[in-house]
């Protein structure tokens, strides 16, 4: 301490903070443990995707360097382009309905009545069962044969036909259907979309209906004119992220419920055939080079996101 | 004399703007300072420095003879009652209370006996098992002071502590804390924009405005020679009329030497303001406004100028109506039109 | 007229009760069947023709499925590997969350904007993408076919989401309460464990229960790391089970209940906590 109290003079105006470096270092190292998991788990793996995507590494023998050869392979390689046709068509279909089905759900219960309380448990349940069981489970609904759904619809109808007459749907075997079952099986598991939705459209002003309700307006008005452009953000940021999402949540049901078949690869999405050349043909550089693909729609996914939060910071004045 | 709190020249910012402008402050050993003044004034910002929650850019402080501008503020031995109380919802009362001994590893057993104690001091001793969730605002506020008085500090910081209460529980606790204050003579420095509430706490009051000390004085003295045009109209309710000490007023009895008239301004609170006289200057009465026994009477000049008085009720006169006005010179202030600044003839 | 009444469909206020009973007995009647026909499933008795008509109730009730799964599949062993990760990684996990959250609450801004940008991004890349360099990154660590590479996830909070939610829990708290902690002279690590955390527990009871499940239901990481047998978590374990022989669903019909019940469990426990805090008072 300095020699306090003699001079009653002004001091020079210099800024004093208190330097608590006790407080400081503490925080610090608070915030370390995750600085390393999101530098070691994130960001040194991305920059390693990078470094092996321009090289030939099976793991066992040192990597060879390959230039850009991977990403010209890539642009041949017809199981690429049908992957990432399929992922991308997955993401166009199967993620504007898991959206809307999220908020429908969330606007059927978003407000108290019997039963409304379990029924949003239940919306839950399937996103809360293990990937692997969820896929079990639809394994074994989808089979042909034993499974529950065509038995169902076998119902009335004779020698394995429908009611109608029809063979029914040869689920994990056609193209079409295969492709439909995946997108049926992840309808139910929009659990996570359900929980944002419910709590914003609870957080919305209830005087906002009120007033609406004196002005006597429809039901249909109502979520035209009011629901949907309050909610317009959260879902447009949530279909961005649904979208990300998708390239890894498909990787279960393909693997474990078709297989990436029926031929020709009809349900080989990004994230299967990234695992598939990495971790079965042991081409670890030709796998880097796919992922750094997916990557590259994330960014775009990412920046696509970053501009909707500025235009709707704009918007709402935020 | 010995010095309970100093501030020496202390400036702060927030930011970038300066809300703390050099300001000189003394709180003798066992007094109680109100900072008063309107929001925005850097009253809290006074108390966020005291205790170091936030930096200063220039000054220094010193609690107790101590130089403690670069201390962290748990080592300043000052306790503090928050505007909010910041009581901890998950604690007890008497865990609220004694929490600031048992972190500073005072043995659990002598922590809650002194928490119980200061919880009696203070009248709050019935809810001790209570959690915050489950007390009234009065309540709270007890508790915010049990838990402030505990730890026998240098200093006390109130900010604001009565504004969160409703009207006559505030009156009540104002004179609880006066008493509080005098039982256990404790240096203090109570924050708050309520000038009743200042005159009826403090030892001394310190006016703040734009960051800038404005007076220091008694209550007495802010309210019989206020030092500026601001203090004078900020103190008091209504406010002090101010008029040209050249214009249509006249105040009758002895004037003082005037030097020039055309720069000061005449200052008198409303109850100088008598309407009875037969002389006067003429004023049209816009508005009336009864409050219990008094009356205030909301009058125009014939320049325009307004002119506020206080009356009996019983006698107040109609709307619309003409009166004279009357002021003794005894009764008035002269203030700098330019500056604002006190007048001494 | 329906201007006098309070809410926002007054009059028929009952008649939309109803309504919305009747949609939540349909989203039941949706959701809950996949699951009950699961169960249904595993207590089929194995190696039977199938039935000509669906059965909710099958005919004969059976066991075997569960048996067979627990002597085939070594479910017993996975479970236990299991459970070891799920009880070195979720307190983890939880902890370096919830101590980083608060960190980013109370540190200098411009480090809260980096961290919180980073933990945006890294919330965006998808898992799978990050695949191969992380396993070529333990594979060089000679950390593969062991269960750390389950664990380290934690490091991350098991996701950065975990991260922002404890940091806006943090910083929803009011400023009020850290400055008295400030005056009472408590370090940033204390002030976080006697007033912060305690007054988050909410928080901390729903993300625990979150990071059990997807550390519980990890099945991706545990496909690429573990080759040993004797390692296999029980997500793997059911993979190997369903090839065993993948006609005889009873079997792993069986094993993907074992699998589900605890996940199920735990978030039924927390559910509550983000799905009905309808009308919270603050205190």
């Amino acid at each position: 301490m300095s020699a306090s109290g003699a001079a009653p003079g002004r001091r020079a105006a210099r800024p004093v903070r208190s330097p608590d470096t006790r407080a400081r270092r503490q925080l610090a190292l608070m915030l370390t443990p995750y600085l390393i998991g999101l530098v070691g788990l994130v960001l040194v793996p991305a920059l390693v995707t990078l470094g092996m995507s321009v090289t030939d590494y099976d793991l066992l023998r040192p990597p060879t360097w390959a230039g850009l050869d991977n990403f010209a392979a890539l642009l041949d390689d017809p199981i690429f382009r049908v992957a990432l046709l399929n992922s991308v068509v997955f993401a166009l279909v199967a993620v504007p309905l898991r959206v809307l089905l999220a908020l429908g759900l969330a606007l059927l219960l978003h407000r108290r009545a019997a039963g409304v309380g379990t029924a949003r448990t239940a919306t839950l349940l399937p996103t809360a069962v293990p990937e692997i069981a969820y896929g079990l489970l639809w394994l074994w609904l989808f089979n042909p044969l034993y499974g529950p759904i065509n038995q169902l619809l076998r119902v009335g109808g004779e020698n394995g036909l429908t009611v109608l007459g029809r063979t029914p749907p040869q689920w994990l075997t056609d193209p079409t259907s295969a492709r439909a079952g995946i997108i049926l099986m992840s309808l139910f598991t929009m659990g996570e979309t359900f929980v944002v939705l419910l709590a914003a459209r609870r957080a919305l002003p209830r005087d906002v209906y009120e007033m609406a309700a004196i002005e006597d307006a429809t039901g249909w008005d109502v979520f035209r004119r009011i629901t949907l452009p309050l909610m317009a953000p959260v879902l447009a940021l949530l279909a961005v992220r649904d979208a990300v999402a998708s390239l890894h949540f498909t990787f279960v049901p393909a693997f474990v419920v078709t297989d990436g078949g029926p031929p020709p690869y009809a349900t080989t999405y990004l994230s299967l055939f990234v695992y598939q050349t990495g971790f079965e043909y042991l081409r670890y550089g030709y796998a880097a080079a796919a992922t750094l693909v997916m990557m590259l729609l994330t960014v775009a996914a990412v920046l696509v996101q970053w501009r909707l939060i500025r235009r709707y910071r704009r918007f709402y004045q935020v | 004399m010995s010095d309970g709190l100093v501030l020496d020249g202390v400036s702060a910012a927030y930011r970038d703007t300066t809300v703390l402008h050099e300001v000189d402050l003394s709180v003798a050993r066992g007094e109680l300072l109100v900072v008063l003044g309107p929001s925005g004034a850097g009253k809290s910002t006074v108390l966020r420095v005291v205790a170091g929650l936030e930096p200063v850019t220039a000054g220094r402080v010193r609690i107790a003879g101590r130089d403690v501008t670069e201390e962290r503020p748990g080592r300043r031995n000052v306790s503090m009652v928050f505007q909010s109380y910041a009581l901890f919802p998950h604690l007890t009362v008497v865990e609220n209370i004694a929490f600031g001994l048992e972190v500073r590893d005072i043995p659990r057993r002598l922590a809650r006996e002194r928490a119980r104690a200061a919880a009696e001091t203070v009248g709050c001793a019935g809810l001790l098992d209570r959690r915050p969730g489950q007390l009234s605002g009065g309540e709270r506020q007890r508790v915010a002071l049990a838990r402030a008085l505990v730890r026998e500090p240098d200093v006390f910081l109130l900010d604001e502590p009565l504004s969160n209460l409703d009207l006559a529980l505030r009156a009540e606790m104002r004179t609880e804390l006066r008493a509080l204050h005098d039982r256990i003579g404790a240096t203090m420095v109570h924050v708050t924009h309520d000038q009743t509430e200042a005159l009826v706490l403090a030892d001394r009051i310190a006016v703040l405005r734009d960051g800038r000390v404005e007076q220091v004085g008694t209550p007495d003295e802010i309210w019989r020679t206020p030092a500026s045009s601001f203090v004078a109209r900020f103190v008091g309710s209504p406010a002090m009329n101010l008029l040209p000490a050249d214009g249509p007023l006249r105040p009758r009895g002895d004037a003082p030497t005037l030097t020039d008239e055309a720069l000061l301004e005449i200052g008198f609170r409303p109850e100088a303001v008598a309407l009875d006289s037969t002389e006067g200057t003429p004023a049209t009465v816009d508005r009336v406004e009864v409050i219990g026994a008094d009356a205030f009477a909301y009058l125009r000049l014939a320049a325009g100028q307004q002119v506020v008085a206080r009356v009996p009720a019983a006698r107040r006169p109609d709307r619309g109506a003409t009166v004279r006005l009357d002021v003794r010179w005894a009764d008035t202030h002269l203030f700098h039109a330019a500056t604002g600044r006190r007048y001494q003839p | 007229m329906r201007g006098r009444a309070r809410g926002p469909s007054p009059l028929p206020e009952r008649a939309a009760r109803l309504w919305r009973t009747l949609g939540a007995v349909f989203v039941l009647l949706v959701f809950v069947p996949p699951l009950l026909l699961l169960v249904s499933g595993s207590l089929t008795e194995p190696g039977l023709p199938p039935s000509p008509t669906p059965q909710l109730v099958p005919e004969p009730l059976s066991t075997t499925g569960y048996e067979r799964a627990l002597d085939l599949g070594g479910l017993l062993r996975a479970s236990l590997n299991s459970l070891l990760v799920a009880v070195v990684a979720v307190p983890l996990s939880v902890l370096v969350a919830a101590l980083a959250g608060f960190a980013l609450a109370r540190i200098a801004p411009r480090v809260t904007a980096v961290v919180v940008a980073a933990s945006l991004v890294a919330l965006m890349v998808p898992a799978t993408a990050l695949l191969v360099p992380r396993f070529a990154i333990f594979r060089l660590l000679g950390l593969t076919d062991t269960l750390v590479p389950l664990i380290a996830p934690a490091l991350l909070g098991t996701s950065p989401l975990y991260v922002l939610v404890y940091y806006l829990a943090f910083r929803a708290l009011p400023a009020d309460l850290y400055d008295a902690c400030l005056v009472e002279d408590l370090s940033p690590l204390r002030t976080w464990w006697r007033v912060a955390l305690p007054l988050v527990r909410p928080v901390t009871a729903g993300l625990t229960a979150l990071t059990f499940v997807l550390t519980w239901s990890n099945f991706l990481d545990p496909l690429i790391y573990i080759y040993d047998r004797e390692l296999f978590t029980l997500p793997l374990a059911l993979r190997s089970l369903s090839l065993l022989d993948p006609t005889n669903f009873p079997v792993f019909l069986a094993g993907a209940v074992i699998a589900m019940v605890p996940a199920l469990v735990v978030f039924a426990l927390a559910q509550r906590r983000f799905l009905h805090h309808d009308d919270r008072s603050e205190g």
